[in-house]
C-alpha cells in the first residue's frame, strides 16, 4: 500500500513527514487551495514529491517539475489524455484524478488507460477536492479498472480497518490530508504515524525491535552491546541525511556504475519460453552487487568516525568490494577469510592485497564463510571502539540484516525503473535469485515484497544433493536458532552445534540464510529451490555460450532455476546476474577437463541382472 | 539454591574455575569437579561445548571443539552430572551458548538442571533484555540464577540495570576481548576496576578473561569479590599428568 501525503507547504513539516517512509509527498499547485504551494525551499526527500495542478498547461507544468524536481504529477482538472501522454512521455509518473459521486460515469476512465500512470479517485467537490469527506465507496467495487489507482478524499485516522477491508486488487495507494492536519497545509506526524503503521503492517519489513516476524533480534555477547547500539541509532539517521543520500548516490553512479543495465536474454527467453531479463549486478566495480553495500557501510563507518575496517569473506567478493572502499577511504582494512576459500579463490586474494588490505586465512573450523565470521565478530569484540564491522551480507545482529537490504535495495529499485520503460510493466512476474546470506536476493526482491503478484524465488546452493548431506541449502536441511548473532534458520544437529555446508559456490558455502529471509520462507513470500553444484555448472556454461557473459558460480546456481520452473510465453522474469565468474575460471577450467575426460563410473550390475547371472552361472 | 548465596556469604576472595566439558576426555567433567572442589576451589563453570564459541579465544575454542570430537552433547553432559550432588557441595554453574540451550528447549534443562542441583547459568550472548523479555519468568520459576556480563563498555545506567537484576553474582569482563591468557592488566583495566568498585553494586563482582597467575588473581581480589579462571586452567592439563595431579597443583598455584 503506497501513501501519499498531499498539501504540505512547511520545510521542517516536510522534513519530518519524510521520516515516516511514505512514497509520495504532494505539492499543490492550485492557487485557489487552502494549501497551495509557492515560493518554498523545498528539502530532499527520500519520498517522490508530486505536484497536484489544475488545468495548466504543459510549459508551465514542465517548468514547476523542473523548478522543484518533481518526480510525479497529479491532475485534478479536465486534463485531456494528450497531456497525460506527454507528461508521461516526459519520464513523470502521471496520476489522473477524477470526482467521484454516486452519478459518476466510470466510462470515462477508458480514454486514460493507456495515458497515465495510476487514476486517483477523490470526492467531487466544487472546489476539485479537499473537502475532507469521504464518496460511497461502495462505488470502487463496480468499477473496472484498467490501472491502479490511489484512494482519496476524507480519509481519516478511524479508517485504516475499513481500508484494508475494501480488497480491491487495484487499490495500489491512499491520499492523505485534511484529517491528518494541525492546521491546513501543517500535517500531525503522530497521526499520521499511527495510521501508517496500522495501513501498512509491515508484513515483510523489520519491526521496531529488530526482527522479522520470529527471526532476526541481537543475541550477541555483552562486549559487543555498545557497538550494536550505537549502529542502531544512527544507521537510519545518517541514511537517510542528505549528504548522506547525495554522496551515497553520487558515488553509486559515477564509481560504481549504475545503473547496471536490465539486458533482455532473447536466447534464454527463446529456450525457455518467457521474457526474460537479467539485471547485471556483474558489470559494477569490482564484479558483483557487494560494492553497493560496502559503499553504503563505508560512509556510514566514516560519519561513526570509526578509523578501521574489518570483514568476512567468501568467495572475496565482499572482501574485495570491501578493500576498494577503503583504499578510496585510505582505511585500515582486514579481511576475514577462510583459509580453504584462500585456495579456491586466489585471484581476488591477489586483489585484495593489491589494494591494500591484510587478509587474514583462518584456520579454525572447516575454514570457509562461517569460520572468518566468527573470527571478524572475535576481532571485533577485541577491537570494540576504533573498529568497524562491515558485514556483506543481510546476516548478523540487528540492525545490519536492515541496513545491508536497504544498501542493496537499489537493485529492485532499478529493476522497477527499468521493466517500466523496456515493457511499460513495473512488476516483473517472477524474480530469481541465488541465497547464501542473501544479500542480492534481497535486493532483487526489496521493492516488489508488497505486490504479492509478482513471484519471488530464491535458490539455495545444494551442493552435491540434499540425500547425502554435503548441501549448502539451508531450509531444506536447516532449523531455527542462533548464528552470528541472529535469530534464523541455519543447519545445525540436534544437540544445536552448527553444521559445516558443502557447495562448489564459495559464496553460498553458509550454514545459515539472513533472518528476513527465514521470515519469507516461513511465510512463503518466497519460494525456495535448490540447485546442485552440477546444475549451476551446467547453467554457467549455457549462459556463456547463449550470451557470451560468464557468470559467477554463485549466480549460476540462479540461473540453474530455469529448467526447474515453468513459464508462460509472455510472462517477465528477471534474473539477478549477482557477479561475474572470473574469480571462478580455475573451477570452470576444471569441469571443462572433466567432460574431456569423463569419469567411468565401475559397471554396476542391476538386481535383475544379477539375478541373471546367478541363473547363468549357478544351476 | 542457596548455594550460590551462602558462598557470597563467606568473607573471603572466591576463586571461580571454569572447564569445557568433554575436555581433555569425554567422561573427565566429574572427576574434574571433585577434584577441583577437594583443592579449595569455590565455585565451578562448566562450560558445554560449542561448535561456534564467539566470545572465546583459541585455547577454549580449541577445547570445545576437542570436546565434541569425543561425543560431548548437552544432553550426556547432564546424564553424566545425574549423581554429582551425592559427591559435592560446591556451586556449580553451567556456562554455553544459546543455541545449545534453546535447541535442548530451556524449561527442558531447567528441570534438568533442578533435579540434579545446579545453580545457575551463563548464556553469554543472551542480552539482558532478551533475558528480561522472554525468560525472566522461567528462571525464576525453577530458582536458576542467570548470571550477566558487564564489560568496559557497559554504559553506567545499564550496569545498575544488571546489577538489580542480578541474583547472584556478576560476572565482570576484565577487558575488550574474548577469552584467554593475558600477560598483565594495563592501566585501563585498573581505571576501569575502581570505577566498578566505586559504584558500591549490590550484587557480588567476580571478575574474568584473561586471568592466568596468582599475581593476576590477586590484583583482581583487590578490587572484587573474585576471579573466574578458564583457559589458563584448561591449558594446565598436560597428556603425560594425572588430572588430579594436575588439577592439584594448578590450584594451589593460585590460592595458596
Amino acid at each position: 500500500m503506497k501513501i501519499k501525503v498531499c498539501g504540505l507547504r512547511v520545510r521542517e513539516n516536510i522534513v519530518h513527514v519524510d521520516q515516516l517512509e511514505v512514497d509520495y509527498i504532494g505539492l499543490i499547485f492550485h492557487e485557489e487551495s487552502p494549501r497551495f504551494f509557492s515560493d518554498q525551499q523545498l528539502p530532499d526527500t527520500m519520498a517522490k514529491k508530486i505536484g497536484v495542478f489544475v488545468d495548466k498547461d504543459f510549459e508551465l507544468i514542465m517548468n514547476t517539475i523542473k523548478e522543484y524536481q518533481l518526480k510525479a504529477v497529479q491532475l485534478h482538472g479536465k486534463e485531456s489524455p494528450e497531456l497525460c501522454r506527454k507528461l508521461l512521455k516526459s519520464d513523470l509518473e502521471v496520476i489522473k484524478a477524477f470526482a467521484v459521486d454516486d452519478d459518476f460515469e466510470p466510462s470515462v476512465l477508458s480514454d486514460y488507460s493507456d495515458s497515465c500512470s495510476y487514476f486517483l479517485f477523490d470526492t467531487k467537490t466544487h472546489k476539485h477536492g479537499g473537502s475532507g469527506k469521504k464518496f460511497n465507496w461502495d462505488i470502487l467495487q463496480s468499477l473496472d479498472y484498467s490501472l491502479p489507482f490511489f484512494l482519496s478524499g476524507g480519509i481519516g485516522p478511524e479508517d485504516a480497518n475499513a481500508i484494508r477491508s475494501l480488497r480491491l486488487n487495484n487499490l495500489i495507494g491512499i491520499d492523505l490530508n485534511s484529517r491528518f492536519e494541525d492546521a491546513p497545509a501543517i500535517k500531525n506526524f503522530d497521526k499520521l504515524s499511527a495510521f501508517i503503521k496500522e495501513i501498512k503492517p509491515m508484513k515483510y519489513k523489520i519491526n521496531e525491535e529488530g526482527y522479522y516476524g520470529s527471526y532476526g533480534g541481537a543475541f550477541i555477547p555483552e562486549l559487543l552491546y555498545q557497538n550494536i547500539q550505537e549502529l542502531k541509532e544512527n544507521y537510519l539517521k545518517i541514511m537517510e541525511s542528505d549528504s548522506f543520500q547525495d554522496e551515497f548516490i553520487r558515488l553509486l553512479k559515477e564509481y560504481v556504475g549504475r545503473p547496471s543495465p536490465l539486458y533482455f536474454s532473447k536466447a534464454l527467453s527463446e529456450k525457455y519460453g518467457a521474457q526474460i531479463f537479467l539485471k547485471r549486478e556483474d558489470l559494477n566495480h569490482t564484479g558483483s552487487h557487494k560494492i553497493n553495500n560496502t559503499i553504503g557501510q563505508i560512509l556510514l563507518a566514516k560519519s561513526l568516525g570509526k578509523k578501521r575496517i574489518i570483514a568476512e569473506t567468501g568467495a572475496g567478493q565482499h572482501g574485495v568490494a570491501t578493500a576498494t572502499v577503503c583504499a578510496r577511504e585510505g582505511l585500515e582494512c582486514v579481511v576475514f577469510m577462510g583459509a580453504l576459500d584462500v585456495e579456491r579463490q586466489q585471484p581476488n586474494v591477489q586483489k585484495m592485497q593489491m589494494l591494500g588490505a591484510k587478509v587474514v586465512p583462518v584456520e579454525s573450523g572447516n575454514k570457509t564463510l562461517k569460520d572468518a565470521t566468527n573470527e571478524a565478530i572475535r576481532d571485533w569484540i577485541n577491537h570494540p571502539e576504533e573498529t568497524y564491522y562491515l558485514i556483506g551480507s543481510v546476516v548478523g545482529p540487528h540492525p545490519y540484516p536492515d541496513m545491508v537490504s536497504r544498501f542493496q535495495s537499489v537493485i529492485s529499485e532499478e529493476i522497477k525503473n527499468q521493466l517500466k520503460q523496456q515493457t511499460g510493466n513495473v512488476n516483473s512476474d517472477k524474480i530469481i535469485a541465488c541465497v547464501g546470506g542473501g544479500s542480492n536476493a534481497i535486493g532483487a526482491y526489496y521493492h516488489f515484497l508488497d505486490d504479492e503478484n509478482v513471484k519471488l524465488i530464491a535458490v539455495e546452493a545444494d551442493g552435491l544433493g540434499l540425500e547425502t548431506g554435503e548441501t549448502a541449502a539451508t531450509t531444506a536441511a536447516g532449523s531455527p536458532g542462533i548464528i552470528h548473532g541472529s535469530k534464523t534458520i541455519l543447519m545445525q544437529t540436534d544437540d544445536g552445534q552448527i553444521v559445516e555446508p558443502y557447495s562448489i559456490s564459495a559464496g553460498l558455502d553458509y550454514p545459515g540464510i539472513g533472518p528476513v529471509h527465514a521470515h519469507l520462507f516461513e511465510t512463503g513470500r518466497v519460494e525456495f529451490i535448490r540447485a546442485t553444484d552440477d546444475e549451476a555448472l551446467k547453467a554457467a556454461f549455457e549462459l556463456t555460450a547463449l550470451e557470451g557473459i560468464i557468470p559467477a558460480l554463485e549466480t549460476a546456481h540462479a540461473l540453474a532455476a530455469l529448467p526447474k520452473l515453468e513459464f508462460k510465453e509472455d510472462e517477465l522474469v528477471v534474473i539477478n546476474i549477482s557477479g561475474r565468474g572470473d574469480k571462478d575460471m580455475a573451477t570452470y577450467q576444471k569441469y571443462i577437463e572433466s567432460l574431456k575426460h569423463p569419469y567411468q563410473p565401475p559397471k554396476m550390475l542391476t538386481q535383475a541382472e544379477h539375478e541373471d547371472v546367478n541363473g547363468l552361472f549357478i544351476p | 539454591m542457596k548455594r550460590l548465596n551462602q558462598l557470597f556469604q563467606k568473607n573471603e576472595k572466591i576463586l571461580s574455575i571454569y572447564f569445557t566439558a568433554g575436555y581433555p576426555h569425554l567422561n573427565s567433567s566429574k572427576e574434574i569437579i571433585i577434584e577441583l572442589e577437594k583443592n579449595g576451589v569455590d565455585l565451578i563453570e562448566i562450560g558445554i561445548p560449542y561448535s561456534d564459541p564467539l566470545a572465546d579465544g583459541p585455547i577454549i575454542q580449541k577445547s570445545s571443539q576437542i570436546a565434541l570430537e569425543n561425543g560431548m552433547s548437552l544432553e550426556f553432559l547432564l546424564h553424566e552430572l545425574k549423581d554429582i550432588r551425592a559427591e559435592v557441595d560446591i556451586p556449580l554453574v553451567l556456562m554455553g551458548y544459546f543455541n545449545s540451550v534453546m535447541q535442548f528447549g530451556i524449561e527442558q534443562l531447567f528441570k534438568r538442571m533442578n533435579e540434579i542441583g545446579l545453580d545457575g547459568i551463563i548464556l553469554p550472548d543472551m542480552l539482558i533484555e532478551v533475558y528480561e523479555k522472554e525468560f525472566c519468568e522461567l528462571f525464576e520459576e525453577y530458582d536458576i540464577k542467570s548470571i550477566f556480563l558487564i564489560t568496559p563498555s557497559t554504559p553506567e545506567d545499564r550496569i545498575r540495570r544488571i546489577d538489580k537484576m542480578s541474583k547472584s553474582f556478576i560476572y565482570m569482563v576484565s577487558s575488550a576481548s574474548t577469552t584467554g591468557v593475558r600477560e598483565t592488566y594495563d592501566d585501563n583495566s585498573l581505571a576501569y576496576f575502581k570505577r566498578i568498585k566505586s559504584m558500591n553494586l549490590k550484587a557480588p563482582i567476580l571478575t574474568g578473561f584473561g586471568i592466568s597467575s596468582k599475581q593476576h588473581f590477586d590484583q583482581v581480589c583487590e578490587y572484587s569479590d573474585g576471579g573466574i579462571i578458564g583457559s589458563a586452567f584448561i591449558k594446565s592439563f598436560k597428556k603425560e599428568v594425572p588430572i588430579q595431579q594436575s588439577i592439584s597443583s594448578f590450584v594451589s598455584s593460585v590460592k595458596k
